[in-house]
């Protein structure tokens, strides 16, 4: 049975409720309104234990109902008494473990030892340089504050190079390659690959061929000095660094 | 949906056609669709791709492609290519070669492959359409003047022209004398030693520009040159200062010239006095951005608080977009600003340092941004910052009924945050998280909600793989990508949350030019698995 699924607000959920944290708000239909005195900061009239979410009920029965409060009042009802998008489905075994429980921040087993793992490392990805990607500021605008003459940064360390790729004149980390017999040229991003086998795979890819042919082709590139060299017989450091453009060729013998 | 006259006098008809996400659709579809349409704008990064979240390239435009299109349409008119990279100047060569009817060139924030500056002779002698050229983006150590002169000079229709910073102050006047019918211009570096002649050569030569409205470049300005553009700052209604390093007395002196502006977006060197000032010479500004000088230092470097936001926002009533980057915020002032001006569309405020607390009170800015929420109610676009728990959610929910576009960072505590926009934000149609605690439970609660969004973006969450994969099972109308470096995510526990996750709806099915580091969670993957 297909889900239901219109540009409608959102029907019933993808898995079962059971129970929602949010009835235990209590009444909707309680909730503050802006209303028409401006100056007042409705907001505020919470009290100091607001940001427990769980005491705000008690705060909202006590204020006076508006209509206003309604209209997310009655989303949120239908959404707990909905039905499922087909009643007579089968829920998947899978499903089980993705059911709403009364705290919503009840974590199955072991994720949330994941996910603390994961949430400490991904604030200092940066190799401690920082977060990354934070604040979010452009890449070129990280380069103007360098040159800051007076009061900016202390260190005048280079915007950090995405991808370890030194030395390249510009910043773009695109480099072109040809397959022997192909007129057209493609480009290839070097910054998203590792190693060879990443970049060889890549490759493979983008001018299809299959992994039967493979052993046909031969990576070969042009280094700063203008000279063809087999991608294989140096280092990747050496090789990223050094090549200028790629070429696919079949091998002879 | 309409009915189908309607649909062919539409497809027939479309000249213009805006592709927000690339990969919502193919280019097979779109040229199906609209047979004669003539002027194609496309995106394809999601935003927080900017910031160097992930490596992957989402938009590469090669050579290749511009080539086809060169080739394949003639009379060729507008190309905005908006956030792209993986072209070089040999494309724009042949793009410049072959479009003889070409009015627009617009490369706004592209990573450009600079290989020569000579790609601008590659436009015929008798090539005159242009009508707006933007090259900001273009590095080139050598540039070819000449040619950008002899350009300038025969495209008699040029409104808009920006330069890049390899263009010299110097060549500026030159330049600008070939066209005086500007409205539109971005300077290039601005810094030369401080020469008489030259200074005079400049400030007549904007003497004569009547129809300047819009300023733009100034890397690295040198404060005295400043006063050459002071005959046009009076007719100026949009100023681009973001990469001027001066300080605030010069920035002051300049935004005093301007009282029709409309448009500022300044470093934060420009401080709160400056923003005061600003309040009150400036009364017709819609838009302010203010971005940081110092993004990363771990101390304020200039003085600029909360105060200038809320200067501006009192003193100028026409005031409806904002971008702010600051390091100290307060509920008080986000009210304040607030219950000012209503007006706001769009609001996006960046405290430097992720969970900042209200630095007065030290509690989170919930109901700060709540009362942006409640009082703004045509608000469009919204970025949060600071520390906020699970209720600035509440209120985003509640009241941000006209909401189209939100931002999060390092804010929330638990999937009631997610549930409440997602469920609450009747036209909410981007949304992008980063380092938030939220999971499984709201994104699968409203899983139906996706298809009504262009897309969603959440990194360093705590959404697992198994979701992602019922996603992707669930619901075939839409794109579920899991961008992950450390390698397959069925290779980790299914309980294991993804490192990236991007979900965007779609009719053009899973794409293929993904890098090893992204899978696309289909139908299969349930079964794969």
């Amino acid at each position: 049975m297909e889900l239901q699924l219109g540009l409608a607000l959102p029907p019933p959920p993808l898995i079962p409720i059971e129970t929602f944290h949010l009835n235990s708000y209590g009444n909707y239909e309680t909730r503050e309104a802006l209303g028409s005195n401006a100056l007042s900061w409705p907001l505020l009239k919470l009290g100091p234990a607001d940001n427990d979410i769980n005491n705000i009920h008690h705060h909202n029965s006590s204020s006076s109902s508006s209509s206003s409060g309604g209209g997310a009042g009655c989303k949120k009802r239908s959404f707990d008494e909905a039905p499922f998008f087909d009643e007579k489905r089968n829920v998947p075994k899978t499903l089980h473990l993705l059911l709403w429980t009364n705290q919503p921040n009840d974590e199955d087993d072991d994720p949330s030892n994941v996910l603390h793992e994961n949430s400490s490392s991904a604030i200092f990805k940066n190799d401690g340089e920082g977060l990354v990607g934070w604040p979010p500021v452009k890449t070129w605008r990280k380069k103007v504050h360098h040159q800051i003459p007076n009061g900016g940064a202390e260190n005048n360390r280079l915007p950090a190079v995405e991808n370890g790729i030194g030395g390249r004149a510009s910043k773009s980390t695109y480099v072109k390659v040809k397959m022997e017999g192909v007129p057209i040229a493609r480009k290839i991003d070097l910054s998203v690959h590792h190693s060879f086998e990443g970049l060889t795979n890549t490759l493979m890819r983008m001018f299809g061929i299959s992994d039967g042919n493979r052993k046909i082709f031969k990576l070969t590139y042009q280094d700063r000095e203008g000279d063809w060299l087999l991608a294989e017989d140096v280092p990747w450091r050496t090789f990223i660094r050094s090549l200028k453009c790629l070429k696919l060729i079949r091998s002879r013998g | 949906m309409v009915c189908k006259s309607w649909y062919e006098i539409e497809r027939w008809c479309r000249r213009k056609v805006f592709v927000g996400n690339c990969y919502a659709v193919s280019p097979k579809m779109v040229i199906r669709r609209f047979p004669e349409f003539r002027s194609i704008e496309l995106k394809g990064k999601p935003h927080f791709a900017d910031f160097n979240l992930i490596r992957l390239k989402r938009m590469v435009v090669t050579d290749e492609s511009l080539e086809l299109i060169a080739k394949s349409f003639k009379n060729f008119k507008v190309l905005v290519l908006s956030s792209c990279e993986g072209f070089s100047t040999d494309g724009l060569a042949v793009i410049a070669a072959s479009c003889k009817n070409l009015k627009e060139l617009d490369l706004r924030d592209c990573e450009v492959d600079d290989l020569s500056a000579h790609w601008l002779s590659h436009f015929p002698e008798t090539y005159t359409s242009l009508v707006s050229l933007n090259i900001s983006c273009l590095g080139s150590d050598e540039a070819s003047f000449s040619a950008l002169e002899r350009l300038v000079g025969r495209c008699t229709n040029l409104k808009t022209l920006q330069l890049n910073r390899a263009v010299p102050l110097d060549k500026i006047a030159n330049i600008l004398r070939h066209a005086p019918q500007l409205v539109e211009f971005g300077t290039g570096t601005y810094t030369a030693d401080v020469r008489p002649d030259v200074y005079s050569d400049l400030a007549g030569v904007f003497s004569s520009c009547k129809e300047l409205k819009s300023l733009s470049g100034f890397w690295d300005v040198v404060p005295d040159y400043l006063p050459a553009i002071y005959p046009v700052c009076s007719k100026l209604t949009s100023l681009n200062l973001s990469y001027a390093t001066i300080q605030s007395p010069d920035l002051i002196k300049l935004v005093s010239h301007c009282p029709n502006l409309q448009r500022l977006l300044v470093l934060d060197y420009i401080e709160d006095s400056g923003l005061e000032v600003l309040a009150s010479s400036c009364k017709d500004l819609q838009e302010l951005r203010v971005f940081p000088s110092d993004p990363f230092g771990a101390e304020p470097n200039v003085s600029l608080t909360e105060q200038g936001l809320v200067a501006v926002s009192l003193g100028c009533p026409k005031l409806q977009s904002v971008l702010y980057f600051c390091r100290r915020m307060s509920n008080e002032a986000l009210v304040t600003i607030a219950r000012n001006r209503p007006n706001f569309t769009r609001f996006r405020l960046c405290i430097i340092e992720p969970k900042t607390a209200d630095y007065l009170t030290l509690e989170p800015l919930d109901v700060g941004f709540g009362a942006i929420v409640q009082y703004c109610k045509d608000l469009k676009r919204l970025s949060l910052s600071g520390l906020l728990t699970d209720r600035v959610f509440e209120y985003i929910g509640t009241y941000a009924k006209k909401l189209e576009m939100l931002s999060v960072a390092f804010a929330g505590d638990s999937d009631l945050g997610l549930h409440h926009v997602l469920s609450g934000c009747e036209s909410l149609r981007k949304l992008e998280i980063r380092d938030c605690p939220f999971g499984d439970k709201a994104l699968l609660a409203n899983a139906a909600k996706l298809e009504t969004m262009r897309s969603l973006w959440m990194s360093s969450c705590a959404v697992s793989f198994a979701a992602c994969k019922l996603l992707g099972q669930k619901m075939p109308r839409l794109n579920v990508e899991v961008i992950d470096e450390r390698g397959p995510p069925d290779s980790r526990p299914e309980n294991c949350p993804v490192d990236k996750l991007y979900i965007y709806r779609s009719i053009a099915g899973p794409r293929f030019d993904m890098p090893p580091f992204v899978w696309t969670m289909d139908e299969d993957s349930g079964l794969r698995l």
